[in-house]
Formats: structure tokens, C-alpha cells, sequence
């Protein structure tokens, strides 16, 4: 599918920036409502099956799925003892990625990072300017947030409550679930609400150990609640089911697409309607305004590959750049009726920045499955889920908010635990083999706390290949996550030995923030505009034809992951703005 | 060399580096600079079978006889057993030729030339032949002094060893044989339902 053919002397209803999760839904819900979109991407549109090769035996691959020698993909080391921008230093290596990087499969989808750099604090930037963005290799795990997130403050004082609350977003969860897609199981969690599920996978046998030794904790072990459609979906004809084949849990993505990504499950969708034109390859750089009404009149893009400036209008402009991406484009959008940035006349545009701190890895090994026959334990698209437990119901002296595990134990396609095994020759051969499906491991992901000291603003100095200034970090991590953290590792050890498991590794550094890939926040919503950039629309409180999609309208980071609430907030606001706009109101 | 006492490397090292030093030169004495240690291989002498320089069609960065003792070293860390066959029938020796051939880093490079030469001093301290021409049990005599000592990186035989190991478990774990002769693997197929665990601990009903 290619671009259909930008129209610079158009005023379009809506510009969307961005075709990631965000970008794709503001597409397919402004699209089905009648709108005329444009949608700008930054990168360009790949030809993603043969990126990905989810089936692809390592043997058939030249470089046996790693990444080629020329490359080189930052790791945890790096990202410690290095200061951004990561670039210098690796000259030998003709691209330079993030940690995501790393094989074979992925190298096209994320940038470069000499092409795009940052500076400031150590943080690992994860970036994938394409089609589609990270949706084309995210790990799936798609969780519903819930009052204990949306009202945090109430419950504990701290931070900001959303300006909605479950009710307000239910409805709109369910429209995702059916569109896109979901396997899991019911749990009846009031913290971590059910979706609608489609048929779930399995798990594995010492995932039901874990299961099991949990349970006596009052705990829970639920199969791993991904954006993977198992029974298919009859509206769409550009995604398969899942039919539990392929290395779903090397980094990369679905080639069948039955894992969600945005151009086949809402981009591809909403061409077809007629009312959408796609424009790759366009880096926007700046929000352009009226000066007369102050609203927002288009946007000036450059051409990624041939570095002419473009100028297009629309009657709306929607951000859905990612959330550090849209705080930069509101800052790189001053002009004289806004010297701060677009949207910022409340300071707030790149502040409270939080994200998920990786804060505890730990593997274990099942006594009672070593020497076993082989076991089919992959082909699925996640392990477990164990979700958060802590500050529920009873109040943890040193932290507040909390954490889940994600993970997965049983057979894999490789062994990675031979690197760690002592030895060589035959005793070696066979402990290998002994092991194959008895290791089992899981990481925690815990809410960072949402703080105005941690923000991104503009560097004034470095830019990037297109000569736009570059985002500067002001990231760390605080007391409350360190807390946090020493909790996830005992409380971790404490369940794999609870479930009877040897436990044969436990990371007990926290990873560079960044790791998660779930930043939000830079551009919150909120009821009061001195404190907040959004309303409860993720409508700019200042420019009110601008309304920002992505994970930066979070208040707050939870410990699920975002994509999913990303999705179904991005839904709602767009049927305000449909609903608006018809209304003459923007 | 008794089985049961691990082999100080360090101090050993002293006497087999001393031995050679007449033929290697004194680059590879402790303490030099690792870049120092940056050097073609020019010892005829110590080159396995004298066939240095000569170089197989289908190597670019190995010579046949270095080609030929990673052959024999992966063998050993990975052997052909009853179940399945080792490193050499999985043509490790072809993935590590392809991995250095392509490096861009230097370093790896020059580790991998000089420990393939230590391998082979150590060989003649340990049993007065080169690793090739040794036993089964001298082969693994000699690896096992690298690995019972296998923390001390500073040292280029055992980052050479670490090295060794770790793309050997690279290259025959995602061989054919690998995944399907050794680990049974059995992913990768279409399945109409999820397996799943009939019972979590096998054997216990």
C-alpha cells in the first residue's frame, strides 16, 4: 500500500502525527466518523514480512538471527558508564541502535541512533520510525488500567487523580478488545480489570508451579494477557489468527500479524474507507498557528530523505508522535503568541515525566523438570502475568503504588542459560540438555513515580540529521521507586521459593530508565489548566483544536503496560473531537 | 595433572610463556598492553602441522590449520555423543570463521589469534604436542585449566576460552542438529489448540 498522495493545497479536517498505537486509532476512529486525515510518519513504510520472519529457522539466516558484525546495539554497560548521545565511541560500527536493536529481525525498524541523538541524563531511548512504530515489535502485554491508577491520589495523596475515572473508559477498552483483539483469562481483579477475551494460551508446566506456590500467598498467576488475536477477527482481512507458530518471544513481531500492530489492524483499515492519506517519511517539526485565532493552522514537515521543507493545513491537529516525541514537538513550537511551546502556558509540556522501573530479574530452575523429555512450550505470545499485590489493601511502610512480574518458564528455541553454565565437553552437553524446559524467569515493572523534577526539555545546542534540536533529559529515578525495587527483589525470591524453585540468578540493578518503553506523561491531562496541558479529551487546555493522543496525556504510569490505555483514552477523545469539530466547535 | 586440584593458571603460565619466549618474542609476557599483543602470526615453528599461511578457499580470516583447531576445540566443548552429534558436524568451525571474518572489533580479532597459539603452548606445556594432535583426555586437560581459571579475564587465553565457548554455544545451538538432533525442539509448528502443561510435575500421579 503505498502513499496515496499528499495534497499541500488542502486544508485536511485532521493532521495526525504519528502511526503508532496512537496515530493508527486517531486514524481509524476519524476516519470511520468521515473525517479527511493526513497522517505524517516519520520514517518510512517497510516491507515488514520480510523484516520480520517470525518462522525463520536461525540456521536459514546468515547471521543466525543476530545482528550483523557492521552494527551494534547499545547494552546495559553501555548505557551505564556512557553519557547520551550514545554515538561517539562506536565508529567502527556503521549503525548504531538501542539495546532493542540487537538481532537481525528488528534492525531496519529502529533508528539509528547517530541520525536521532539525545543528551542529558543516561536513559535508554527506544525508537522505531516506520509504519506502524514499536506497535511492529512490542511485547504485547496489554493490561487495563483502573481506579486504583486513575485515582491514585485519592487513595494515597500523592500526585494528581486523572480528570476520568474506570467508568468513563470501560466502554471504550471493550471497543479495543473487539477491534483489535485479546487473549487472557478472567481473574475478577478490581486492580487489574478483565478484558474480552478471546481464547486463551496455556500455561506451562512450571508456570503452574508458580501458579500454585503463589496462590498460598494470596497471589495470582494468569496467562499473559496479550494484543494477539486467537480466534481471528472477521472485520479485518489483514490479520490471521494466532496459530502458536513462530519465535514470538525473540525480539520482533508477528509476521501473520495476528499479534496488534497499527498498520495492519487500524492503519490498512482506514485506508480502505477512502478517507485517509498516508505520508511517509515525514518528520514534522513544527505545530504551525493562526496568529489571528491562536488555534492551531497545520504543520511544516521536512522530508526525511530528500530535506524539503513542507507545509500542510487542517482544522485540527492530533499528536501522536510518542510521548517524548509529542513533548518535543510542543516544545519546538514556539512562535510569538506562545514563547514556551504550543500548550504550555502551564509549564508543564515535558514535565512529570514516569515510566516503569525494571528494578528486579530473577531466573529459577525446576528440580522436578530437569531430565525431562522435550516439552512444546513456545509458539505462544507471552508467558504469565502475576499482577501488582502490593498497597492494595494494606498500606507498605517504605513505598507507595506498585508493581506486577511479567515472565514465562519452559522450553524456548534457544538455550541462553548454556552461557552461564559451568563447563564444557559431554557433562556439559547434557546438562544443557537436562535443562531445556526447566528454567523459568520473570521481571518486574513498577510505577515510577510521576514528578515535575523529572523532565525533558530542548538541548540548545545538539540537533538531529534534520537539524531540529534534539531533546535533553532531566530522568531519575527517586526514593520511592528505590524502595520499590528492593521490594521487587525479595518479594520475588520469595515466590520462586514459595514455588519450590532454585533460584539461579537475581539482577539486582535497577535497568538505565528507558528500558520499559512505557514513558508517558510529558503532556498530562487534568482538570486544571495551571497544572495540567490536556482535559479528560487529551484536548489542549490553550489551542483547543490540538489534541495530543499518546502516552504523554498519562498522569500517572501504573504498572500495566500503556498500549492498551493509550488506545482506548485515543478513542474516546477522538469521538469528542469528531463530535466536536461537526458541531463547530474547534 | 590431577583431576581434582584446580590449575593455577597464573602461575603456570609463568613457565610455558618462558619456554616459548624465544619464539614468540616477548609480546605475550603479562603485563604488556593488550594492543601490544596485536600481531600477525609469524612463527612457522609453532603453527599446527606447518601449514601457516596456507589458506582454505573457504575461509577468509582463519588459516587451514587454525580453521582445523577450532574444529577440534569445539569438539571438545561440545562433543558428538550417543544422542546427537557435536560441534564439528554442526560446522561450528564455519560460523566462527564467518563471526571473525565479518568483526569489527579488534580486539575479539587479536584474541582469537593469539589464543589459538596459547592453546597450542599450553598443549605442548601440559603434553608435549600440539592441541590437534593430542588425545581426547590431553584435550580436555588443557581446556580445563582454562576453564576451572575462566574469571581471569585479564588474561588472553581465557577471554580467548570465554570467547571460544560462548559463540561455540552460539553456533551449535542454532544448528540443525542443534535444535533438532540434541534439544528436540519442537516449536515452530502450526498448532490448532496451545499445548500447555497436562501435569506440572511428570510422573507424580
Amino acid at each position: 500500500m503505498a502513499d496515496s498522495g499528499i495534497d499541500l493545497n488542502k486544508t485536511y479536517d485532521a493532521i495526525v502525527v504519528g502511526s503508532g498505537a496512537a496515530g493508527g486509532m486517531a486514524a481509524h476512529v476519524l476516519t470511520t466518523h468521515g473525517l479527511k486525515v493526513l497522517m505524517l510518519e516519520a520514517g518510512k513504510k517497510l516491507p515488514i514480512e520480510q523484516e520480520l520472519r517470525s518462522m525463520e529457522w536461525p540456521y536459514d539466516n546468515a547471521h543466525r538471527g543476530k545482528l550483523p558484525p557492521d552494527r551494534h546495539a547499545l547494552t546495559f554497560n553501555e548505557y551505564t558508564i556512557r553519557k547520551p548521545p550514545y554515538g561517539p565511541g562506536f565508529e567502527k560500527s556503521k549503525h548504531l541502535h538501542s539495546y532493542v536493536g540487537n538481532n537481525d529481525y528488528v534492525k531496519n525498524i529502529v533508528v539509528d541512533e547517530r541520525e536521532n541523538p539525545y543528551t542529558g541524563t543516561n536513559y535508554a531511548w527506544v525508537r522505531a520510525r516506520c509504519l506502524g512504530g514499536k506497535t511492529n515489535i512490542w511485547g504485547r502485554l496489554s493490561l487495563r488500567f483502573s481506579d486504583y491508577e486513575f485515582k491514585a491520589k485519592s487513595r494515597d495523596g500523592y500526585g494528581e487523580d486523572w480528570p476520568i475515572s474506570y467508568s468513563d473508559l470501560a466502554p471504550y477498552y471493550d471497543k479495543v478488545d473487539l477491534y483489535l483483539g485479546i487473549t487472557g483469562v478472567k481473574e475478577n481483579l478490581p486492580y487489574l480489570p478483565d478484558s474480552i477475551f478471546q481464547r486463551p494460551t496455556k500455561l506451562s508446566c512450571s508456570e503452574v508451579l508458580l501458579k500454585q506456590g503463589v496462590q498460598k500467598m494470596g497471589r495470582v498467576v494468569t496467562q499473559y494477557r496479550a494484543g494477539v488475536t486467537t480466534d481471528g477477527l472477521k472485520h479485518n482481512k489483514y490479520r490471521s489468527r494466532c496459530y502458536g507458530r513462530g519465535a514470538c518471544d525473540r525480539h520482533g513481531g508477528c509476521d501473520i500479524h495476528a499479534a496488534f500492530d497499527s498498520p495492519t489492524g487500524l492503519i490498512y483499515p482506514a485506508m480502505d474507507t477512502g478517507n485517509l492519506t498516508l505520508r511517509t517519511n515525514a518528520v514534522v517539526r513544527e505545530v504551525t498557528v493562526d496568529s489571528d485565532t491562536g488555534k492551531a493552522s497545520g504543520v511544516h514537515f521536512v522530508d526525511a530523505q530528500t530535506m524539503k521543507d513542507y507545509n500542510v493545513r487542517a482544522r485540527v491537529v492530533v499528536i501522536a508522535a510518542s510521548t517524548l516525541e509529542s513533548a518535543r514537538l510542543l516544545l519546538l513550537s514556539k512562535s510569538r503568541l506562545y514563547p514556551n511551546g504550543l500548550a504550555n502556558s502551564s509549564l508543564h509540556v515535558g514535565h512529570n515525566f514516569s515510566e516503569h522501573v525494571l528494578g528486579c530479574h530473577i531466573v529459577g530452575q525446576v528440580k522436578d523438570l530437569v531430565g525431562k523429555p522435550s516439552t512444546l512450550d513456545d509458539g505462544r505470545p507471552g508467558g504469565f502475568y502475576l499482577p501488582r499485590f502490593r498497597n492494595l489493601s494494606e498500606k507498605h511502610p517504605k513505598f507507595i503504588r506498585g508493581y506486577g512480574f511479567e515472565g514465562g518458564g519452559g522450553q524456548g528455541m534457544f538455550p541462553g542459560y548454556a552461557m552461564d553454565l559451568k563447563g564444557f565437553g559431554s557433562s556439559f552437553k547434557e546438562e544443557v540438555r537436562n535443562n531445556r524446559g526447566a528454567y523459568i524467569d520473570m521481571g518486574a515493572f513498577g510505577e515510577m513515580l510521576s514528578r515535575y523534577e523529572n523532565y525533558v526539555d530542548l538541548d540548545p545546542v545538539v540537533k538531529d540529521k534534520w537539524g531540529i534540536p534534539v531533546l535533553r533529559f532531566h530522568v531519575e529515578f527517586g526514593d520511592n521507586d528505590r524502595h520499590m525495587v528492593e521490594d521487587m527483589q525479595a518479594s520475588g525470591q520469595e515466590m520462586f521459593e514459595a514455588a519450590g524453585f532454585k533460584i539461579v540468578d537475581l539482577r539486582t540493578k535497577s535497568l538505565t530508565p528507558g528500558w520499559s518503553i512505557h514513558e508517558i506523561g510529558t503532556v498530562r491531562m487534568g482538570n486544571d489548566p495551571k497544572t495540567s496541558v490536556l482535559n479528560q479529551f487529551e484536548q489542549s487546555h490553550d489551542v483547543k483544536n490540538l489534541f495530543v493522543v499518546d502516552g504523554s496525556a498519562f498522569v500517572n504510569a501504573g504498572c500495566q503496560n500503556p498500549t492498551w490505555t493509550i488506545m482506548a483514552l485515543c478513542w474516546r477523545s477522538c469521538d469528542y473531537l469528531a463530535d466536536e469539530l461537526g458541531k463547530g466547535n474547534l | 595433572m590431577s583431576a581434582n586440584k584446580a590449575t593455577n593458571l597464573k602461575q603456570d603460565r609463568r613457565q610455558w610463556l618462558k619456554a616459548s619466549a624465544a619464539v614468540l618474542g616477548a609480546s605475550l609476557l603479562p603485563g604488556q598492553a593488550r594492543s601490544s599483543e596485536v600481531a600477525e602470526p609469524k612463527t612457522a615453528a609453532l603453527a599446527p602441522q606447518g601449514k601457516l599461511g596456507e589458506t582454505k578457499s573457504a575461509t577468509r580470516f582463519l588459516t587451514r590449520a587454525e580453521y582445523e583447531l577450532i574444529e577440534e576445540l569445539s569438539e571438545t566443548i561440545i562433543p558428538a555423543d550417543s544422542h546427537s552429534g557435536g560441534a564439528k558436524a554442526s560446522k561450528v568451525a564455519d560460523y566462527i570463521e564467518q563471526v571473525l571474518h565479518a568483526s569489527v572489533d579488534d580486539n575479539q580479532r587479536s584474541d582469537w589469534r593469539q589464543g589459538l597459539r596459547l592453546v597450542d603452548l599450553m598443549s605442548q606445556h601440559y603434553n608435549g604436542k600440539l592441541f590437534v594432535d593430542s588425545s581426547f583426555e590431553e584435550r580436555i586437560a588443557v581446556l580445563t585449566v582454562l576453564s576451572d581459571n575462566d574469571h581471569m579475564t585479564d588474561l588472553t587465553e581465557v577471554r580467548f576460552f570465554r570467547d571460544l565457548k560462548y559463540l561455540t554455544i552460539q553456533g551449535y545451538y542454532t544448528s540443525k542438529i542443534g535444535i533438532h538432533d540434541e534439544l528436540e525442539y519442537k516449536g515452530n509448528v502450526a498448532l490448532m489448540e496451545f499445548v500447555g502443561c497436562e501435569d506440572p510435575v511428570p510422573g507424580s500421579k
